[in-house]
């Protein structure tokens, strides 16, 4: 009898935990997911504007002119950086020059010293 | 003594291997340990001879051959199997070679008491099976695996974690079967651990709940199940691309194998350096238990994603992981002792293994069935990436990718499979810890 009892009971608190279990694993992924959903997209943007300011709209940005900036200067950078993105090889001279380093003869490369002078 | 007599007899069988021969008296008292050791200069030939073949006999008392029981031979069968299959077909080599290999280590005959087997205190093995036995292994297996888990897929797509919850119905209710057949709370635990697809996992919790020291309410001790629940959980692990397929072909129509879900966003470096961090807080506060498997599992995860500690993550994830998977998949192999291991227990946790694999599978799919009531359009997931929600990682994923591409070829869904596969992982270490904290 008390066994019985015993079964029964181990069985309703195999229930608690089989309901409970499964309501805590969906709610904690689901804690999970609706974090990355919601929050971590609210939580950047604030970040960003932490670090980096508001973002303002196009029309919030002032024109200011530079008076010494002038239409000189603007066409010199950009050639500048025409020639520049132009030039990522540069022309080498095709001519090609063979330059004798050393004489074609020195008792350094003799054959002849090395034969009479063989290690006994 | 004894092993003095041994190292005699064998030295006398070398030098007189004559009488061996033609003797026909042998002393079936073996046992007797009282045997004097016949090297006084008067001892005649014939002592000498028939002491050798007390040594002799001894020393054949204490080979496998004489020890050798069916159930072990039984064993040493099976892990010639495992080997087998890791080497031919390529089930899961990393576990099945070592696991293998310790099923023969664990089921060579011995006399016990020489501090021999796995089970015997101060043995080599016994040493290392405390890794297992006190569930350390298992959190460095998630370090490492955290190391190398990408969470990107599941970042980018946070509603496919609750796939991963889905396959969870697996263990509970492979945990009421088992209570069914009459085991006890804390065994039934351990048990039904196994639906969570995780050998890790379900190491961990059985070397906590059923681990043979633990005392029960009325005073008996729980069995040790943790070999029967590992090669349990390892061997489905292998056999995921022979059990989930046809489930899948059974719950999903031809039309929804089609789905084509849209390609996963690009996720930030930001993102995946604060998804460990976030996931740790809130897993670990929810299920304190399961802290050791994901405190390092989002532990490594970081290691990986901050940028700073390649050189950690990339230890975590190749050496030291290899490290702790030798040492666990011996042992959990040698733990097969046959005199342990071949009981009606084990046969009943293989049985309900495989029924909470079926149930996890298809709690997977039907959920992301269900899912899909509630999604429009392009936001609509292919169910079969609910069966990837049973952990397994990444074996379940190429299942499903590969069972998509069956329907269409043009249909991948590995990356998509990978978001239910890694937040399995998370769901069944939670769950280890709910079951943990009610029953530990």
């Amino acid at each position: 009898m008390a066994n019985i009892l015993l079964f029964t009971d181990q069985m309703s608190q195999g229930y608690t935990i089989l309901i409970t279990g499964l309501v805590i694993v969906f709610c904690a992924l689901l804690t999970l997911s609706l974090f990355f959903q919601h929050g971590l997209p609210v939580m950047l943007y604030l970040y960003k504007i932490i670090t980096k300011g508001r973002e303002k709209k196009i029309k919030d940005i002032k024109v200011e002119a530079d008076k010494e900036f002038t239409g000189e200067i603007a066409a010199a950078i950009s050639l500048a950086l025409h020639m520049y993105l132009n030039e990522q090889h540069d022309n080498e001279n095709a001519v090609l020059t063979i330059k004798q380093a050393r004489k074609l003869y020195s008792p350094w490369s003799s054959k002849i010293y090395g034969i009479q002078n063989r290690i006994k | 003594m004894k092993k003095l007599i041994i190292l005699f007899s064998v030295l006398s069988v070398l030098l007189f291997v004559r009488p061996l021969l033609f003797s026909t008296t042998i002393s079936p008292d073996f046992n007797n340990t009282s045997v004097t050791v016949t090297n006084t200069p008067k001892a005649d030939e014939e002592a000498f001879y028939s002491d050798a073949f007390k040594g002799i006999n001894q020393f054949y008392h204490y080979t496998g051959f004489a020890n050798a029981k069916w159930g072990n031979i039984i064993m040493i069968l099976i892990g010639i199997i495992f080997i087998y299959l890791g080497i031919k077909y390529d089930y899961e080599p990393l576990l099945l070679i070592p696991i293998g290999a310790g099923v023969i280590l664990g089921n060579i005959p011995f006399v016990p008491g020489n501090q021999t087997g796995i089970y015997e205190a101060g043995s080599v093995f016994n040493y290392l099976y405390f890794g297992v036995v006190k569930g350390i292994y298992p959190p460095l297996i998630f370090l490492g695996i955290g190391a190398m888990t990408d969470f990107s897929s599941l970042i980018a797509n946070p509603k496919l974690m609750l796939l991963g919850a889905a396959a969870q119905i697996g263990v509970f209710a492979t945990f009421l079967g088992a209570l069914y057949l009459g085991f006890n709370l804390p065994e039934a635990g351990a048990i039904g651990i196994i639906g969570g697809a995780d050998g890790p996992t379900a190491i961990f919790l059985s070397s906590k709940l059923a681990n043979g020291v633990n005392l029960l309410p009325d005073g008996t001790t729980v069995k040790n199940l943790i070999g029967p629940i590992a090669i349990a959980a390892y061997s489905y692990m292998a056999l995921v691309p022979v059990i989930q397929p046809p489930l899948m072909r059974l719950l999903v129509n031809k039309e929804d194998r089609k789905i084509k879900m849209k390609p996963p966003r690009a996720v930030s470096q930001k993102e995946k350096m604060i998804f460990p961090v976030v996931a740790l807080l809130l897993t670990t506060f929810i299920s304190p238990s399961a802290l050791p498997l994901l405190g390092m599992l989002f532990f490594g995860n970081l290691l990986k994603e901050s940028g700073r500690t390649e050189r950690l993550a990339d230890t975590a994830r190749t050496k030291l992981i290899d490290i702790v998977t030798i040492l666990l998949g011996v042992t959990v192999g040698a733990s097969t002792q046959a005199d342990i291991f071949i009981t009606k227990d084990s046969m009943l946790i293989f049985g309900l293994g495989a029924i909470s694999f079926v149930i996890a599978t298809m709690g997977g799919l039907l959920f992301a069935k269900f899912m899909n009531l509630f999604l429009k359009g392009n936001n609509k997931i292919n169910p079969l990436i609910g069966a990837a929600g049973v952990s397994a990682v990444p074996d379940s994923a190429r299942v499903v990718h590969a069972e998509a591409l069956k329907s269409d070829p043009s249909n991948y869904l590995l990356m998509h499979a990978m978001a239910p596969n890694v937040s399995g992982v998370i769901g069944s270490a939670i769950a280890a810890g709910i079951i943990l904290s009610f029953l530990g």
